[in-house]
């Protein structure tokens, strides 16, 4: 419960900073709010209450969202950093996708489904142990991993690109187990 | 003075016999131009048994009584003790012992006196400067006899002394049948000039003793694994500056670069130019896994050589270029493995330690071992050497943080590699034993990726 709460922590700040370093002045679009309580589903929370059947985000997402599909923050273009779509995280030494990574990356297909403009560059990191040659071909394992996840709930390969920066970017320079958790992500550079 | 190796040291694998050359004529100073001119040919040589050699590296004399040529004097001096004592291959008389004899005249020097202290070999450095232009002139003799070993006159700017004794270190190892490393340069990645806010790298060489770095990339962008070639003139990296990793080969005296990879498809790593210069081998996605691909030099037909499904990286060849090893993840964990050049006869080479990475073939024949990176204990790395044929293990470094990426001089007999933990990492510089290890003054930001070239 501890990792989740942090998880949910570090969702918390990746979308306030998401939200901060969008380039334009006007206020975020809807999908880098905060996930309403209710979502996502219960795949990622280990709770004894079943999610609500009705209330998907899909639903509301679609009317809302639909209208003006034009409108959406992009990543910074020069750094990639930031934007509307939240990191996902790895196990180390590890490109499998978690449960929760499959749940963040569902909610990442729908936006996509309602964006269409959006085009995203999806960059595998990796943290510092291991050499540099070893991970970046795990970063490019890793990015290819939420690459095939998003093509298979519809996202058009048209649309996904991927690269890996291995250990060369990481997001925290530490040495600790906090950073390298943090380091250890697929990073989603969200452009038109 | 003619003596045979004994045996029991001779299990090191290393030669223990040079062979000294005699060049003619005392007073003869060949008048050099950069690059040497080769020595004299082929004068009587004798053998003699390494680390025998006792050194004596008397005080340059200038010539004239100037501040500058002093400090040319100075420095050359210094560096060339510096050089020759990190080939590893001689004893020498310590200063306190050479200040304890008279004064010596550097033309007629009384070899008795320096017999009397030990000295076997005696080398003369003197030098003046004039008007921005330096000379210095180098002399050894054996003491035992008196006899001129090598005499020799360089000329150039006076605002790098360190390359005159550079250059004077390698031609007295040219006395010796091992090749001096003081002209070698070593490749690097540094973010010393990143671009404020964006996480960039760029390719870097330096002397082999950390001194004179000089910037190579200049495209601002993610450069990293640098690998010279053979004749020192090329450097392949790899560089993102066009979003896509790819594999380019830059002429580093022409400021040229070519894009070997980028219609290719996939993303590409870890370039290995061969022995012969002709062909390189990467790493490449390009058919949807990671796989070991080998092209000519200039990115012509590329052939894929590995298929597993693993992860399949950081090649590097065999001395023969008949052979390559590279790390392989099929085990389930990084292990290194070794093919032939079609990909096939592959095999394990490490079972020690769950994280064998990034190997680099030691280039001399002489010595059929690998370094690597290794993980021995939990979260740390460090660089560990394996003999190919016995498949002993030795570690070469512990207790420095992680160390990783070795590369070996091009003689085989020293090797560099970075060590750091998170943002700060410098590179250091090692004999093949791990006797001794210097961390070299690379200068300022994170040091990393050393790549040891000609």
């Amino acid at each position: 419960m501890i990792r989740l709460a942090r998880a949910w922590l570090f969702l918390a700040v990746a979308a306030a900073l998401a939200a901060g370093c969008g380039g334009k002045k006007r206020p975020p679009a809807v999908a880098t709010a905060p996930p309403p309580s209710s979502a996502p589903s219960g795949r990622s929370q280990p709770t004894e209450v079943p999610p609500p059947v009705e209330t998907g985000p899909d639903v509301r997402a679609v009317d809302t969202e639909a209208a003006r599909g034009e409108d959406f923050t992009v990543s910074n273009p020069e750094t990639g950093e930031g934007g509307p779509l939240e990191d996902i995280r790895f196990e180390y030494d590890s490109a499998n996708l978690t449960d929760h990574a499959r749940s963040i990356l569902e909610k990442h297909a729908l936006w996509l489904q309602n964006h269409r403009p959006a085009k995203v560059l999806v960059e595998g990191h990796c943290d510092e142990r291991g050499t540099v040659e070893y991970n970046l071909a795990l970063g490019e394992k890793r990015a290819r991993a939420a690459r095939d996840y998003l093509a298979s709930l519809g996202v058009s390969t048209d649309r996904l690109r991927t690269v890996s920066y291995g250990k060369e970017r990481p997001l925290d320079a530490a040495s600790n187990e906090a950073a390298w958790a943090a380091n250890r992500r697929d990073h989603f550079a969200v452009s038109r | 003075m003619e003596r045979t190796a004994s045996r029991s040291r001779a299990s090191s694998s290393l030669l223990r016999s040079a062979v000294v050359t005699l060049a003619a004529g005392a007073a003869l100073l060949a008048r050099d131009s950069r690059p040497a001119q080769a020595p004299p040919s082929p004068p009587p040589t004798i053998v003699i048994q390494e680390g025998v050699q006792r050194f004596a590296i008397p005080d340059c004399g200038p010539r004239k009584g100037d501040e500058a040529s002093r400090e040319v004097c100075r420095a050359v001096t210094q560096v060339l003790r510096a050089d020759l004592q990190f080939e590893n291959l001689f004893k020498f008389v310590p200063q306190s012992l050479m200040s304890a004899i008279p004064p010596m005249d550097p033309e007629n020097p009384n070899f008795a006196d320096w017999k009397g202290i030990g000295a076997s070999v005696l080398v003369i450095t003197r030098a003046q400067v004039t008007g921005g232009e330096a000379t210095v002139e180098v002399r050894v003799h054996f003491v035992d006899t008196g006899q001129s070993m090598l005499a020799k006159r360089y000329s150039g700017p006076a605002d790098n002394p360190r390359v005159f004794a550079h250059q004077a270190s390698d031609d007295v190892m040219t006395l010796t049948q091992y090749r001096g490393v003081a002209r070698t340069k070593i490749a690097f990645v540094s973010d010393r000039d990143r671009v404020p806010g964006r996480a960039t790298k760029e390719i870097y060489i330096m002397d082999y003793d950390g001194y004179n770095p000089r910037r190579v990339t200049v495209n601002r962008s993610l450069n990293i694994l640098p690998n010279w070639s053979p004749d020192g003139r090329s450097l392949a990296y790899v560089s993102y500056r066009r979003g896509n990793p790819d594999v380019f080969v830059a002429s580093i005296y022409e400021g040229r670069s070519a894009d070997l990879t980028g219609d290719k498809g996939g993303a590409a790593f870890a370039p290995a130019i061969s022995p012969d210069g002709k062909r390189i081998a990467y790493a490449s996605s390009r058919a949807g896994n990671m796989d070991i691909w080998v092209a000519n030099i200039d990115g012509s037909s590329p052939r894929r050589l590995t298929s597993t499904g693993a992860l399949d990286t950081a090649p590097t060849w065999s001395p023969t270029g008949q052979e390559i090893a590279f790390t392989s993840g099929r085990s389930g964990s990084p292990q290194i493995y070794v093919m032939d050049t079609e990909g096939l006869n592959v095999r394990r080479l490490t079972n020690v330690g769950s994280w064998n990475d990034a190997p680099a073939w030691n280039p001399s024949k002489q010595f059929g071992e690998i370094a690597y990176t290794a993980r021995l204990e939990n979260r740390t790395f460090d660089i560990a050497v394996i003999d190919i044929a016995t498949r002993q293990v030795r570690q070469l470094t512990q207790g420095r943080g992680s160390c990783e990426y070795p590369s070996w001089a091009p003689s085989g007999r020293h090797l560099t590699f970075a060590c750091g933990r998170g943002g700060k990492w410098q590179i250091a510089v090692a004999d093949r034993l791990g006797q001794t290890i210097t961390m070299l003054p690379a200068g300022p930001g994170k040091n990393e990726q050393p790549d040891w070239g000609p």
